[in-house]
């Protein structure tokens, strides 16, 4: 983005530090990223604990604990699928939530709640909940996103216009249930739509994580086609790379990837954009294991920093997605408004 | 290489049909014709970018379908007109991908030499390290034919090379494709709009239009005032400098 200011301001083409030197600083900015989010996190477990007093110290971590796990497990997630995802669409303001995975989880949290209700098992069990939320929505991806990619002719641009179409579906189908719901049920299904790291524990974060885990493992040699597949379909099929394979096998990983942070901790939509644009915008580079590094620490940095505030000092009276989503929204304007310029 | 009864059809509209190419080793072969007279499609299918609905291609006399595509990226290059870059690359960068099919992203010392020669080759060096969304279109362009230099392939397809070129680029760029073919042997196949450089640089000519090959040959057989007026439905003149035909329109 510098760049597109600089010669907005008519500022002639300097020359630019040697490759080294860009390598070098791109370092430096990746483990800067690395002390921030360990700091945010950190800052997260430690703020407002008394360290004098065992018994307290010990209650406070049992509680902070599995959520600073959830929010490394879901910020990973989150940052890493997002900058795959920009990259096999090639357009970088894009996010997983146009997969529609997001308007899933909250439909199917509305389901539960409009017909079993909110005492139900199914709403109360919050490893049950992980477990139907992950195994709908991995059906639905593997079914979408694995099969349907090759039938429309391997046009990534078809799949982003079914996933904008099933998200309205998604969308109007829960609001339709919402309107003639019972209003307590409804107060109480908002509370677990709303993205947070209430009722976690170790099995639901360790079950997200070895999901992401075997998702990369499965997707390492499509993983490291990454540079060469943004350079698109042309240039990456002269190269050798069998393009569309890769591209459809890639998109099935966004989707799973997005799945299981959304279970983890509910849909949070501008955070993955705003965590990819800024690992553009800091790097300014293709190589795609970098970026998605700094993607991935800007999201738990976030994503921390942004609970920790949260807790502190609004006391949970704003949730997180409201301050992601005000900050994403203005953060996304201003990359709309940037590029047109350029 | 050659192309056998190629045939290609977007729905139920014919785009391209039994096209024969013959691509001899070490030439420069033009394709030259009106708009949508199908150049692009029969180029894409030389490469294997559009897979031909009908006909086959072949490559040392095996259908191209039968090649590993890692095999293929190592004999065939291809520069089609795909030229926007959502990406902080640069110039070296770029041209560094041009021997991914050898070595993948990690490039040996020897690579680092065929790239730095690739450079030079298309008069680079001063813009090496800069960002290609930074660059003209037509050093941009230079910069894509680099890396299909890097590729060190047999073929080089180039699809509309001199499109974005100023004439000193375009000539040098033609000079380029011919030094291609006399210096180091590579078969290099030009989609070209401007009749001259085809006439001027190549050693054969094919004329499409509507899809068929209209005329094909030595440039001294297609560059006959009867044959490109049918072509293009202009009057041509046909002069000679440097005894080679040229022609003029208007």
């Amino acid at each position: 983005m510098r760049s597109i200011s600089e010669r907005a301001a008519g500022t002639p083409r300097a020359p630019l530090a040697p490759s080294a030197a860009r390598a070098r600083r791109r370092r430096r900015v990746i483990a800067a990223l690395t002390v921030l989010a360990a700091a945010s996190l950190v800052a997260y477990l430690a703020v407002d604990i008394d360290f004098a007093n065992e018994r307290l110290l010990a209650f406070a971590l049992r509680i902070r604990l599995p959520k600073a796990a959830a929010m490394l497990v879901a910020g990973t997630a989150i940052g890493a699928s997002s900058i795959v995802f920009q990259s096999i669409t090639g357009n970088t303001i894009v996010t997983p939530a146009l997969l529609g995975m997001n308007s899933l989880y909250t439909l199917l949290h509305t389901v539960v709640f409009f017909f079993a209700g909110s005492s139900s098992i199914l709403a109360v069990d919050g490893a049950l909940t992980f477990a139907v939320d992950l195994a709908v929505m991995g059906t639905v991806s593997l079914l979408i996103y694995g099969r349907l990619f090759s039938r429309v002719g391997n046009s990534i641009l078809y799949v982003l216009l079914i996933g904008t179409v099933l998200s309205s579906l998604f969308g109007s189908v829960q609001s339709t249930l919402v309107r003639v719901m019972d209003p307590n049920e409804y107060d109480a299904l908002l509370a677990t739509i709303v993205p947070g790291f209430s009722n976690l524990s170790w099995g639901i974060v360790l079950a997200s994580a070895a999901l992401l885990a075997l998702t990369a493992l499965a997707l390492r040699r499509e993983l490291a086609l990454l540079d060469v597949i943004t350079l698109g379909r042309d240039r990456a099929v002269n190269l050798g790379v069998d393009y569309d394979r890769v591209v459809r096998r890639l998109l099935l990983g966004v989707a799973l990837a997005t799945a299981a942070a959304t279970a983890l901790v509910g849909p949070l939509t501008f955070l993955g954009l705003v965590a990819a644009n800024l690992a553009r915008q800091l790097l300014k580079t293709y190589r795609h294991d970098q970026l998605v590094a700094a993607s991935g620490l800007l999201a738990v940095a976030i994503i921390a920093a942004g609970q920790l505030v949260i807790e502190q000092v609004y006391t949970y009276a704003i949730p997180l997605s409201v301050f992601v989503n005000v900050f994403g929204g203005c953060y996304f304007l201003y990359l709309l408004l940037s590029s047109r310029k350029a | 290489m050659r192309a056998s009864n190629l045939s290609k059809h977007y729905g139920t509209t014919p785009v391209v049909g039994s096209v024969d190419i013959e691509l001899p080793r070490g030439r420069v072969i033009s394709l030259i014709g009106p708009n949508g007279a199908g150049k692009s499609t029969v180029m894409g299918m030389l490469s294997r970018l559009i897979w031909p609905d009908g006909g086959e291609v072949t490559l040392e006399g095996r259908p191209l379908r039968s090649w590993n595509s890692t095999e293929l990226s190592k004999r065939i290059a291809i520069l089609t007109q795909q030229n926007n870059l959502d990406m902080k690359l640069t110039v070296r960068e770029l041209v560094s991908f041009g021997r991914f099919p050898y070595s993948r992203t990690r490039l040996t010392r020897e690579d680092h030499a065929i790239v730095e020669r690739a450079i030079d080759y298309m008069e680079l060096g001063p813009l090496a390290e800069r960002f290609i969304d930074e660059l003209s279109g037509g050093e941009r362009q230079r910069a894509h034919i680099a890396m299909a230099i890097a590729q060190d392939t047999d073929y080089i397809l180039l699809d509309e090379p001199t499109n974005n070129l100023d004439i000193y680029h375009a000539t040098a760029l033609m000079r380029t494709v011919r030094r291609l073919a006399d210096e180091l042997g590579r078969t290099v196949v030009v989609v070209l709009h401007e009749i001259n450089y085809a006439a001027f640089y190549s050693d054969y000519v094919y004329a499409l239009k509507d899809g068929a090959v209209a005329a094909k040959g030595t440039v001294e057989e297609v560059m006959r005032r009867d044959v490109l007026s049918k072509i293009y439905g202009v009057d041509f003149e046909i002069i000679r400098v440097k005894d080679r035909p040229l022609s003029l329109y208007y």
